[in-house]
Protein backbone atom coordinates (compact mmCIF):
# COMPACT_ATOMS: atom_id res chain seq x y z
CA UNK A 1 0.00 0.00 0.00
CA UNK A 2 1.63 3.27 -0.94
CA UNK A 3 1.12 6.66 1.11
CA UNK A 4 -1.45 7.35 -0.46
CA UNK A 5 -3.72 4.81 -0.01
CA UNK A 6 -3.25 4.75 3.23
CA UNK A 7 -6.31 5.37 5.88
CA UNK A 8 -6.84 8.58 7.05
CA UNK A 9 -6.59 8.31 10.98
CA UNK A 10 -9.87 9.11 12.72
CA UNK A 11 -10.26 10.91 16.70
CA UNK A 12 -9.98 7.91 18.15
CA UNK A 13 -7.14 6.10 16.24
CA UNK A 14 -5.23 9.45 16.74
CA UNK A 15 -5.95 9.40 20.62
CA UNK A 16 -5.18 5.68 20.72
CA UNK A 17 -1.77 6.59 18.89
CA UNK A 18 -0.84 9.63 21.47
CA UNK A 19 -1.75 7.01 24.11
CA UNK A 20 0.94 4.37 22.77
CA UNK A 21 3.65 7.49 22.47
CA UNK A 22 2.57 8.36 26.27
CA UNK A 23 2.43 4.10 27.77
CA UNK A 24 5.52 3.46 25.84
CA UNK A 25 7.29 5.56 24.28
CA UNK A 26 6.36 4.05 21.28
CA UNK A 27 7.99 5.36 17.88
CA UNK A 28 5.94 3.65 15.53
CA UNK A 29 2.95 4.96 16.85
CA UNK A 30 5.27 8.88 17.18
CA UNK A 31 5.49 8.70 13.56
CA UNK A 32 1.82 8.09 12.76
CA UNK A 33 1.34 11.12 14.34
CA UNK A 34 3.56 12.71 13.45
CA UNK A 35 2.28 11.69 9.81
CA UNK A 36 -0.79 12.98 10.28
CA UNK A 37 -0.41 16.49 12.49
CA UNK A 38 3.16 17.97 11.10
CA UNK A 39 1.67 18.91 7.38
CA UNK A 40 -1.31 20.12 9.37
CA UNK A 41 0.43 21.91 12.01
CA UNK A 42 3.03 23.10 9.57
CA UNK A 43 0.07 24.47 7.41
CA UNK A 44 -1.73 26.20 10.38
CA UNK A 45 1.69 28.21 10.96
CA UNK A 46 1.79 29.08 7.45
CA UNK A 47 -1.59 30.53 7.46
CA UNK A 48 -0.33 32.45 11.07
CA UNK A 49 1.81 34.33 8.63
CA UNK A 50 5.08 32.45 9.52
CA UNK A 51 7.25 31.94 6.83
CA UNK A 52 8.72 28.63 5.45
CA UNK A 53 11.78 28.14 7.42
CA UNK A 54 9.94 29.64 10.74
CA UNK A 55 7.21 27.23 9.79
CA UNK A 56 9.28 24.35 9.51
CA UNK A 57 11.48 25.22 13.10
CA UNK A 58 8.06 26.04 14.98
CA UNK A 59 6.52 22.68 13.80
CA UNK A 60 9.23 20.88 14.67
CA UNK A 61 8.76 22.14 18.27
CA UNK A 62 4.82 21.51 18.52
CA UNK A 63 6.25 17.93 17.48
CA UNK A 64 8.52 17.61 20.29
CA UNK A 65 5.96 18.74 22.87
CA UNK A 66 3.14 16.13 21.52
CA UNK A 67 6.27 13.79 22.65
CA UNK A 68 7.12 15.06 25.24
CA UNK A 69 3.82 15.93 26.99
CA UNK A 70 1.81 12.81 25.58
CA UNK A 71 1.39 11.77 29.34
CA UNK A 72 -0.53 15.03 29.51
CA UNK A 73 -3.03 13.91 27.09
CA UNK A 74 -6.50 13.31 28.43
CA UNK A 75 -9.09 12.15 26.13
CA UNK A 76 -11.78 12.34 28.33
CA UNK A 77 -10.77 16.60 28.29
CA UNK A 78 -10.19 16.75 24.96
CA UNK A 79 -9.72 15.17 21.42
CA UNK A 80 -6.73 14.79 19.94
CA UNK A 81 -6.99 17.34 17.44
CA UNK A 82 -8.03 19.94 19.81
CA UNK A 83 -5.28 18.69 22.08
CA UNK A 84 -2.77 19.51 19.11
CA UNK A 85 -4.18 22.65 17.99
CA UNK A 86 -3.34 24.75 21.64
CA UNK A 87 -0.29 23.23 21.49
CA UNK A 88 0.60 24.74 18.23
CA UNK A 89 -1.35 27.70 19.19
CA UNK A 90 1.03 28.06 22.38
CA UNK A 91 4.18 27.73 20.10
CA UNK A 92 2.84 30.29 17.66
CA UNK A 93 2.83 32.55 20.38
CA UNK A 94 5.90 31.57 21.89
CA UNK A 95 7.42 32.25 18.21
CA UNK A 96 6.24 35.48 17.89
CA UNK A 97 7.34 36.88 20.79
CA UNK A 98 10.76 35.85 20.38
CA UNK A 99 10.35 37.45 16.69
CA UNK A 100 8.98 40.65 18.71
CA UNK A 101 11.44 40.58 21.29
CA UNK A 102 14.42 39.83 18.81
CA UNK A 103 15.96 37.63 22.00
CA UNK A 104 15.53 34.19 22.91
CA UNK A 105 12.32 32.77 25.12
CA UNK A 106 11.83 33.87 28.24
CA UNK A 107 8.68 32.02 28.82
CA UNK A 108 8.92 28.91 30.20
CA UNK A 109 7.44 26.34 28.25
CA UNK A 110 3.70 27.09 27.72
CA UNK A 111 1.20 24.66 29.71
CA UNK A 112 -1.58 23.67 27.70
CA UNK A 113 -3.67 21.94 29.76
CA UNK A 114 -3.17 23.95 33.50
CA UNK A 115 -7.20 23.91 34.21
CA UNK A 116 -8.57 20.86 36.88
CA UNK A 117 -10.90 19.91 35.01
CA UNK A 118 -14.54 20.40 35.87
CA UNK A 119 -17.02 17.28 35.97
CA UNK A 120 -18.72 18.55 33.08
CA UNK A 121 -15.50 18.81 31.15
CA UNK A 122 -14.80 15.15 32.02
CA UNK A 123 -18.04 14.04 31.02
CA UNK A 124 -18.26 15.81 27.55
CA UNK A 125 -15.43 15.82 25.61
CA UNK A 126 -16.48 13.69 23.20
CA UNK A 127 -20.36 15.32 23.02
CA UNK A 128 -18.98 18.85 22.67
CA UNK A 129 -16.40 18.06 19.84
CA UNK A 130 -19.34 16.38 18.46
CA UNK A 131 -21.49 19.32 18.94
CA UNK A 132 -18.96 21.54 17.51
CA UNK A 133 -18.63 19.54 14.01
CA UNK A 134 -22.55 20.16 13.65
CA UNK A 135 -22.40 23.92 14.41
CA UNK A 136 -19.67 24.60 12.23
CA UNK A 137 -21.11 22.43 9.47
CA UNK A 138 -24.70 24.86 10.54
CA UNK A 139 -22.78 27.79 9.00
CA UNK A 140 -23.27 29.76 6.14
CA UNK A 141 -20.26 29.57 3.94
CA UNK A 142 -19.22 32.87 4.80
CA UNK A 143 -19.56 32.56 8.65
CA UNK A 144 -17.74 29.49 8.32
CA UNK A 145 -14.49 31.34 6.80
CA UNK A 146 -14.90 33.79 9.31
CA UNK A 147 -14.11 31.77 12.12
CA UNK A 148 -11.75 30.15 10.42
CA UNK A 149 -9.79 33.20 9.91
CA UNK A 150 -10.64 34.49 13.05
CA UNK A 151 -8.57 31.09 14.32
CA UNK A 152 -5.80 31.46 11.63
CA UNK A 153 -4.55 34.64 10.73
CA UNK A 154 -2.30 37.30 12.25
CA UNK A 155 -4.61 39.51 11.96
CA UNK A 156 -8.14 38.61 12.26
CA UNK A 157 -10.04 41.61 11.38
CA UNK A 158 -7.58 42.45 8.46
CA UNK A 159 -8.03 39.50 6.93
CA UNK A 160 -11.95 38.77 7.47
CA UNK A 161 -11.78 42.02 5.70
CA UNK A 162 -9.88 41.34 2.59
CA UNK A 163 -11.12 38.08 2.44
CA UNK A 164 -14.82 39.18 2.15
CA UNK A 165 -14.55 42.42 0.71
CA UNK A 166 -16.52 43.89 4.05
CA UNK A 167 -15.95 47.23 5.61
CA UNK A 168 -13.23 46.85 9.00
CA UNK A 169 -16.14 48.46 10.39
CA UNK A 170 -18.69 46.05 9.94
CA UNK A 171 -16.06 42.82 10.91
CA UNK A 172 -16.71 42.94 14.26
CA UNK A 173 -20.02 42.78 13.77
CA UNK A 174 -19.89 39.74 11.25
CA UNK A 175 -17.43 37.85 13.82
CA UNK A 176 -20.12 38.33 16.41
CA UNK A 177 -23.33 37.04 14.50
CA UNK A 178 -21.10 33.67 13.72
CA UNK A 179 -19.96 33.55 17.14
CA UNK A 180 -23.87 33.63 18.24
CA UNK A 181 -24.43 30.57 15.89
CA UNK A 182 -21.61 29.07 17.76
CA UNK A 183 -22.55 29.50 21.46
CA UNK A 184 -25.40 27.29 21.68
CA UNK A 185 -23.07 24.32 21.15
CA UNK A 186 -20.69 26.08 22.83
CA UNK A 187 -22.41 26.44 26.03
CA UNK A 188 -22.23 30.11 26.40
CA UNK A 189 -25.35 31.44 27.40
CA UNK A 190 -24.23 34.82 28.61
CA UNK B 1 -21.21 34.49 42.16
CA UNK B 2 -19.57 35.69 39.08
CA UNK B 3 -21.81 38.13 36.72
CA UNK B 4 -19.42 39.68 34.45
CA UNK B 5 -17.46 37.69 31.76
CA UNK B 6 -15.24 38.65 28.97
CA UNK B 7 -16.95 39.09 25.54
CA UNK B 8 -17.12 36.06 23.70
CA UNK B 9 -15.49 38.40 21.02
CA UNK B 10 -12.33 38.15 23.65
CA UNK B 11 -13.09 34.54 24.41
CA UNK B 12 -12.31 34.13 21.12
CA UNK B 13 -9.28 35.82 20.60
CA UNK B 14 -7.87 34.18 23.44
CA UNK B 15 -8.62 30.61 22.49
CA UNK B 16 -7.05 31.88 19.12
CA UNK B 17 -3.87 32.99 20.55
CA UNK B 18 -4.74 36.71 18.88
CA UNK B 19 -5.27 38.72 22.10
CA UNK B 20 -2.23 40.84 23.40
CA UNK B 21 -0.52 39.37 26.05
CA UNK B 22 -1.28 41.21 28.64
CA UNK B 23 -5.11 40.92 28.10
CA UNK B 24 -4.38 37.87 27.94
CA UNK B 25 -3.05 37.43 31.26
CA UNK B 26 -6.17 39.31 32.46
CA UNK B 27 -8.63 36.73 30.96
CA UNK B 28 -6.67 33.78 32.15
CA UNK B 29 -6.90 34.85 35.64
CA UNK B 30 -10.80 35.26 34.96
CA UNK B 31 -11.05 31.81 33.72
CA UNK B 32 -9.08 30.28 36.31
CA UNK B 33 -12.01 31.08 38.57
CA UNK B 34 -14.74 30.60 35.78
CA UNK B 35 -16.46 27.36 35.55
CA UNK B 36 -18.42 29.23 32.69
CA UNK B 37 -15.50 30.55 31.01
CA UNK B 38 -13.37 27.54 31.03
CA UNK B 39 -15.87 25.85 29.52
CA UNK B 40 -16.20 28.16 26.53
CA UNK B 41 -12.41 28.81 25.91
CA UNK B 42 -12.41 24.54 25.89
CA UNK B 43 -15.11 24.51 23.33
CA UNK B 44 -13.55 27.19 21.18
CA UNK B 45 -9.99 25.35 21.24
CA UNK B 46 -11.93 22.32 20.06
CA UNK B 47 -13.26 24.61 17.25
CA UNK B 48 -9.94 25.24 16.59
CA UNK B 49 -8.71 21.62 16.47
CA UNK B 50 -11.69 20.77 14.94
CA UNK B 51 -10.59 23.42 11.93
CA UNK B 52 -6.70 22.39 12.09
CA UNK B 53 -8.31 18.43 11.49
CA UNK B 54 -9.83 20.16 8.32
CA UNK B 55 -6.52 22.01 6.76
CA UNK B 56 -4.68 20.47 3.82
CA UNK B 57 -1.65 19.24 4.85
CA UNK B 58 1.75 21.46 3.96
CA UNK B 59 4.64 19.72 2.25
CA UNK B 60 7.57 19.49 4.71
CA UNK B 61 10.73 19.76 4.10
CA UNK B 62 12.50 15.88 3.39
CA UNK B 63 14.40 15.44 6.49
CA UNK B 64 12.07 17.18 8.84
CA UNK B 65 11.09 13.60 10.70
CA UNK B 66 14.48 13.12 10.93
CA UNK B 67 15.55 16.08 12.88
CA UNK B 68 12.39 15.76 15.34
CA UNK B 69 13.68 12.14 16.09
CA UNK B 70 17.25 13.45 16.46
CA UNK B 71 15.45 16.02 19.43
CA UNK B 72 13.06 13.10 21.28
CA UNK B 73 16.47 12.60 23.54
CA UNK B 74 17.41 15.81 24.40
CA UNK B 75 16.11 17.10 27.48
CA UNK B 76 14.40 20.58 27.22
CA UNK B 77 16.07 23.64 28.72
CA UNK B 78 15.30 24.30 32.56
CA UNK B 79 12.75 26.69 33.21
CA UNK B 80 13.96 30.13 34.17
CA UNK B 81 14.16 30.61 37.73
CA UNK B 82 10.99 32.60 39.39
CA UNK B 83 10.24 36.08 39.00
CA UNK B 84 10.66 38.71 41.63
CA UNK B 85 7.35 39.41 43.09
CA UNK B 86 7.11 42.42 45.92
CA UNK B 87 5.30 41.14 48.70
CA UNK B 88 2.55 43.34 48.88
CA UNK B 89 0.19 43.59 51.58
CA UNK B 90 -2.90 41.64 50.22
CA UNK B 91 -6.24 41.10 52.66
CA UNK B 92 -6.27 37.94 54.35
CA UNK B 93 -7.62 35.04 52.28
CA UNK B 94 -6.54 37.19 49.44
CA UNK B 95 -4.28 35.36 46.46
CA UNK B 96 -2.66 36.99 43.74
CA UNK B 97 -4.05 34.50 40.78
CA UNK B 98 -1.70 31.91 39.08
CA UNK B 99 -1.41 33.55 35.98
CA UNK B 100 0.56 36.24 37.21
CA UNK B 101 3.07 33.64 38.53
CA UNK B 102 5.78 34.21 36.28
CA UNK B 103 5.34 37.84 36.21
CA UNK B 104 7.12 40.55 38.12
CA UNK B 105 5.28 42.47 40.12
CA UNK B 106 6.37 45.84 42.04
CA UNK B 107 5.74 47.13 44.92
CA UNK B 108 2.25 49.20 45.86
CA UNK B 109 2.90 53.16 44.41
CA UNK B 110 0.73 55.92 45.29
CA UNK B 111 -1.06 57.45 42.03
CA UNK B 112 -4.18 59.99 43.36
CA UNK B 113 -5.67 60.13 46.74
CA UNK B 114 -6.60 56.49 48.13
CA UNK B 115 -5.33 55.04 44.70
CA UNK B 116 -1.96 52.45 44.59
CA UNK B 117 -0.53 51.18 41.67
CA UNK B 118 1.72 47.87 41.56
CA UNK B 119 3.42 47.54 38.09
CA UNK B 120 2.74 44.00 36.91
CA UNK B 121 5.77 43.24 34.20
CA UNK B 122 5.38 40.14 31.97
CA UNK B 123 9.14 39.02 31.37
CA UNK B 124 7.81 37.68 27.56
CA UNK B 125 5.88 40.79 26.78
CA UNK B 126 7.60 43.89 29.11
CA UNK B 127 5.99 46.50 26.71
CA UNK B 128 2.20 45.71 28.14
CA UNK B 129 0.44 47.46 30.10
CA UNK B 130 -0.36 45.75 33.40
CA UNK B 131 -0.97 46.35 36.77
CA UNK B 132 -2.38 46.33 39.84
CA UNK B 133 -4.94 48.75 41.28
CA UNK B 134 -5.44 49.13 44.70
CA UNK B 135 -8.85 51.78 45.64
CA UNK B 136 -9.70 52.62 49.18
CA UNK B 137 -13.33 52.41 49.97
CA UNK B 138 -15.58 54.82 48.40
CA UNK B 139 -13.05 56.43 46.19
CA UNK B 140 -13.19 56.46 42.68
CA UNK B 141 -10.71 56.10 40.02
CA UNK B 142 -10.21 59.25 38.31
CA UNK B 143 -12.40 59.93 35.09
CA UNK B 144 -10.88 58.35 32.26
CA UNK B 145 -11.58 56.83 28.68
CA UNK B 146 -8.83 54.49 26.54
CA UNK B 147 -6.50 54.06 23.50
CA UNK B 148 -8.29 50.42 23.20
CA UNK B 149 -9.53 48.01 25.24
CA UNK B 150 -9.45 47.70 29.23
CA UNK B 151 -9.49 44.63 31.36
CA UNK B 152 -10.23 44.62 34.75
CA UNK B 153 -10.48 41.71 37.05
CA UNK B 154 -11.17 42.18 40.52
CA UNK B 155 -9.22 40.26 43.25
CA UNK B 156 -10.79 41.81 46.12
CA UNK B 157 -13.67 44.14 47.32
CA UNK B 158 -15.43 45.53 44.44
CA UNK B 159 -16.76 48.20 42.36
CA UNK B 160 -19.37 50.13 41.16
CA UNK B 161 -19.71 51.33 37.45
CA UNK B 162 -22.70 53.12 36.13
CA UNK B 163 -25.61 50.62 37.24
CA UNK B 164 -23.17 47.77 37.28
CA UNK B 165 -21.40 46.15 40.11
CA UNK B 166 -18.18 44.16 39.79
CA UNK B 167 -17.28 41.89 43.03
CA UNK B 168 -14.81 39.30 43.32
CA UNK B 169 -14.11 37.09 40.04
CA UNK B 170 -15.89 39.24 37.70
CA UNK B 171 -13.93 40.96 34.56
CA UNK B 172 -15.32 43.97 33.59
CA UNK B 173 -14.28 45.00 29.90
CA UNK B 174 -14.16 48.16 28.33
CA UNK B 175 -13.10 49.50 24.89
CA UNK B 176 -11.92 53.22 22.87
CA UNK B 177 -15.59 53.80 23.58
CA UNK B 178 -15.71 54.10 27.19
CA UNK B 179 -15.62 56.90 29.32
CA UNK B 180 -16.21 55.93 32.81
CA UNK B 181 -15.18 56.29 36.62
CA UNK B 182 -16.06 53.49 38.42
CA UNK B 183 -16.57 53.69 42.30
CA UNK B 184 -15.26 51.22 45.12
CA UNK B 185 -16.87 49.69 47.21
CA UNK B 186 -16.74 50.94 50.62
CA UNK B 187 -14.07 48.09 51.64
CA UNK B 188 -12.30 48.81 48.86
CA UNK B 189 -11.11 47.02 45.47
CA UNK B 190 -8.05 45.10 44.36
CA UNK B 191 -7.57 44.93 40.59
CA UNK B 192 -5.73 43.25 38.13
CA UNK B 193 -6.09 45.40 34.65
CA UNK B 194 -4.57 45.47 31.30
CA UNK B 195 -5.12 48.72 29.38
CA UNK B 196 -4.38 49.01 25.60
CA UNK B 197 -3.79 52.25 23.46
CA UNK B 198 -2.68 54.11 26.55
CA UNK B 199 -5.04 56.00 29.22
CA UNK B 200 -6.60 59.16 28.58
CA UNK B 201 -6.84 61.33 31.48
CA UNK B 202 -9.24 64.44 31.39
CA UNK B 203 -8.13 66.16 34.67
CA UNK B 204 -4.73 65.68 33.82
CA UNK B 205 -4.59 67.19 30.93
CA UNK B 206 -6.05 69.99 32.14
CA UNK B 207 -3.63 70.00 34.88
CA UNK B 208 -0.91 70.13 32.57
CA UNK B 209 -2.27 72.84 30.34
CA UNK B 210 -2.62 70.75 27.31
Amino acid sequence: MTALDAPVPDGADLSALIARVAASRDRTAYAALFKYFAPRVKAYLRRAGMEGAEAEEATQDVMLIVWRKADRFDPARAGATTWVFAIARNVRIDHLRRRNSGAASTMPELDTEEHAPSAETLMLADEREERIRMALDGLTDEQREIVRLSFFSETPHAAISSALALPLGTVKSRIRLAMVKLRAAIGNDS
Amino acid sequence: MIRHHPTLETLLAHAAGTLADGPAVVVEAHAQGCPQCRATLDALDATGGQLLGELSPAPLEPATFERVLARLDVSPAVRPSPPRQASLALPQGTRLPAALRNAQIGRWFWVAPGVRYSRVRLPWAPAQNLMLLRVGGGRRVPHHSHGGMELTQVLWGGFRDGDDRYGPGDLGEADETTAHQPLADPEGCICLASLEGGLRLPWLTRLLGK
